[in-house]
């Protein structure tokens, strides 16, 4: 039987916080695809919203930039209700890069420009040389390529370098060498103060550039917290020696929990939280007749816990 | 509301098929008009003893003062030339998904509405400076200038914009609610030019109503009342639609605070 496995971790706040959640509902018919989703987003991070396809990531990010109407609960921007200004001073890329397909990237950010606000014409330039499309900034939209196209939704999130951004799977359909650049234009950002709301399900790009996240699943809110927090829930310790089976039936005085991988000759033993202590460990084997050669705790990646939270 | 314009202004200026389709609809007013008024100069110079009884009957329709009501007539014909126009603008938005991204850009979903509405109004205005374009060159070309009250119908002017207006208006909800232009085109065109006419003449022959007369395009068809020669026909039944010329403006006015009404309302309803 499927679990719930639904624990927020505590948030050290630095700051009021950017956007607060509470209790966000929303349902197409009789789905619902969030579920009281209540979480905040503390200023300078990197907030990485994870999840299944169909977990409700971008019902979320549409809902707090208001192209969606939440059934219930309401979001904060800045300790304010949502509205137009605060969307003018918050860089988003929502789903496809939307623009008009018959106006060169110029011309697209031009109106980007007159609508929000932001930045000014040589800031435009800018943006497009920071994203490599200065180059094609006179070309049609229709004329570019998927990666080009969403390289200009990022130009437009960043023009007049906006202190929010808000990015909905951000290295969708670029190459390797954009989805590299993209990850270390957040770092930067990251570095310069910003803070980044970034839907996400490429888990190695999150846990590379997210402080903090959100885990999702059938709109369901699993967990959120410090990124090194969601991934360490036990510390889990990786050993070895030369008699595996003595190791075992030492370490079993010290955990429940021991496991032996015979191919990897190693044994895995698991300790509540922040208890496993590893000079007093190698100390416990060696008074015991046991002479390790392998001894470090092992941090979960993200991934592994992604899965084991979503239970898929 | 600069900002606004402004916008939209950046949204169309580059924008070819828009001014292909306004090039169509600047050229579209005079031909027409021409092409009445070359017909009407063929028939009256037969010698004939027919041309010369149309001629009596017809006298001059495209001289002024007539001439106001003749070519408003004869202009309100090519309405769906602007409506593509207008269909495009709101549908374009959809097909592109911009008018997510402008919400999310910064504008509220009534900044958005609000600038589609100045499109329509806009439009409307410069279709009507076409057709006072048109008035006055062919009118006064066929106007003694010693005539007297060459101005006595200018108020046609207002009756056109109002009708052009609300017409456009139609076709913008059209759009809006169809999201595809080219389905959006087809159906306004369908309903404007089949189904309301045939509507409007089974209730008035079949039924002996003229509920017709509030149907959606019909309310503001009756704004511009044929050409006097074309009333001759039936006179009294020309007296009277001219008589109910007053009361389409209000139903317009009506009909186009409506509309707009529920423009605002199922943007502002609807998930983007």
């Amino acid at each position: 039987m499927c679990h719930k496995v639904l624990f927020m971790i505590e948030e050290k706040k630095v700051g009021l916080p950017v956007l607060t959640l509470d209790d966000l509902t929303k349902s197409y018919g009789a789905v619902q695809a969030l579920k009281s989703v209540s979480f905040e987003v503390p200023e300078g991070s990197v907030f990485g919203i994870l999840g299944p396809n169909g977990s409700g990531k971008t019902t979320l990010l549409s809902i707090i930039l208001d192209v969606l109407k939440a059934n219930k609960g309401n979001f904060l921007w800045f300790g304010h209700a949502g509205s137009k200004e605060q969307r003018k001073r918050i860089g988003s890329l929502l789903e496809t890069p939307n623009f008009y397909h018959y106006l060169s990237a110029v011309n697209n950010l031009k109106i980007t420009q007159s609508i929000s606000g932001r930045g000014n014409i040589q800031d435009i330039d800018e943006v497009l040389k920071k994203v490599r499309l200065y180059e094609r900034r006179n070309s049609r939209f229709s004329t570019f390529s998927l990666g080009m196209k969403q390289r200009l939704a990022i130009a437009a999130a960043l023009l007049g370098d906006p202190k929010v951004l808000v990015f909905d799977e951000p290295t969708n359909g670029l190459d390797p060498v954009g989805i590299a650049e993209i990850r270390q234009l957040i770092i930067e950002l990251r570095s310069n103060g910003h803070t980044i709301i970034m839907a996400s399900h490429l888990l190695d790009e999150v846990e590379k550039v997210c402080t903090h996240a959100a885990i999702l699943r059938t709109g369901e809110l699993l967990i959120t917290g410090k990124v090194e927090e969601i991934l360490v829930d036990d510390d889990v310790v990786e050993l070895s020696a030369s008699d595996l089976d003595a190791l075992v039936n030492v370490l079993k005085q010290l955990s429940e929990h021991v496991l032996s991988n015979d191919q990897l000759n190693t044994v895995q033993v698991t300790f509540p939280k922040g208890t496993a202590k590893l000079d007093e460990i190698n100390a416990f084997c060696y008074k015991n007749g046991i002479v390790l050669n392998h001894l470090i705790l092992k941090k979960k990646r993200l991934e592994a816990r992604f899965f084991e939270l979503t239970n898929n | 509301m600069t900002q606004i314009i402004k916008t939209e202004w950046l949204k169309i200026k580059n924008y070819p098929a828009f001014w292909w389709v306004f090039g169509i609809t600047a050229l579209t007013y005079p031909g027409i008009n021409y092409l009445f008024l070359y017909a009407y100069h063929d028939i009256i110079s037969q010698k004939s003893t027919t041309g010369q009884v149309l001629k009596a009957l017809m006298g001059n329709p495209f001289s002024l003062p007539e001439g106001w009501r003749t070519m408003a007539f004869f202009s309100s014909f090519f309405i769906y030339i602007p409506a593509i126009v207008v269909i495009m603008l709101i549908t374009n938005e959809y097909t592109y998904r911009t008018n997510r991204q402008n919400i999310i850009d910064g504008w509220s979903r009534k900044n958005f509405m609000t600038a589609k509405m100045i499109d329509v109004l806009l439009l409307s205005a410069i279709v009507t400076v076409l057709y006072v374009v048109v008035v006055l060159f062919i009118g006064l070309s066929n106007t003694n200038m010693s005539a007297a009250g060459k101005w006595d119908l200018m108020y046609y002017t207002g009756l056109f914009f109002l009708q052009t207006f609300s017409q456009l208006s139609i076709a913008f909800t059209v759009g809006m609610l169809l999201r595809k232009a080219f389905i959006a085109l087809a159906i306004f065109t369908f309903y404007s030019i089949i189904v309301e006419t045939i509507a409007v003449n089974v209730l008035h022959y079949k039924y002996k109503s003229e509920a017709g007369k509030f149907l959606p395009m019909e309310i503001s068809d009756r704004l511009l009342t044929k050409p006097v020669f074309l009333g001759k026909i039936d006179e009294a039944a020309y007296q009277q639609s001219l008589e109910a010329v007053k009361y389409h403006v209000v139903y317009s006015i009506v009909l186009l605070i409506l509309t707009w009404l529920f423009c605002f309302w199922l943007n502002n309803r609807r998930d983007l």
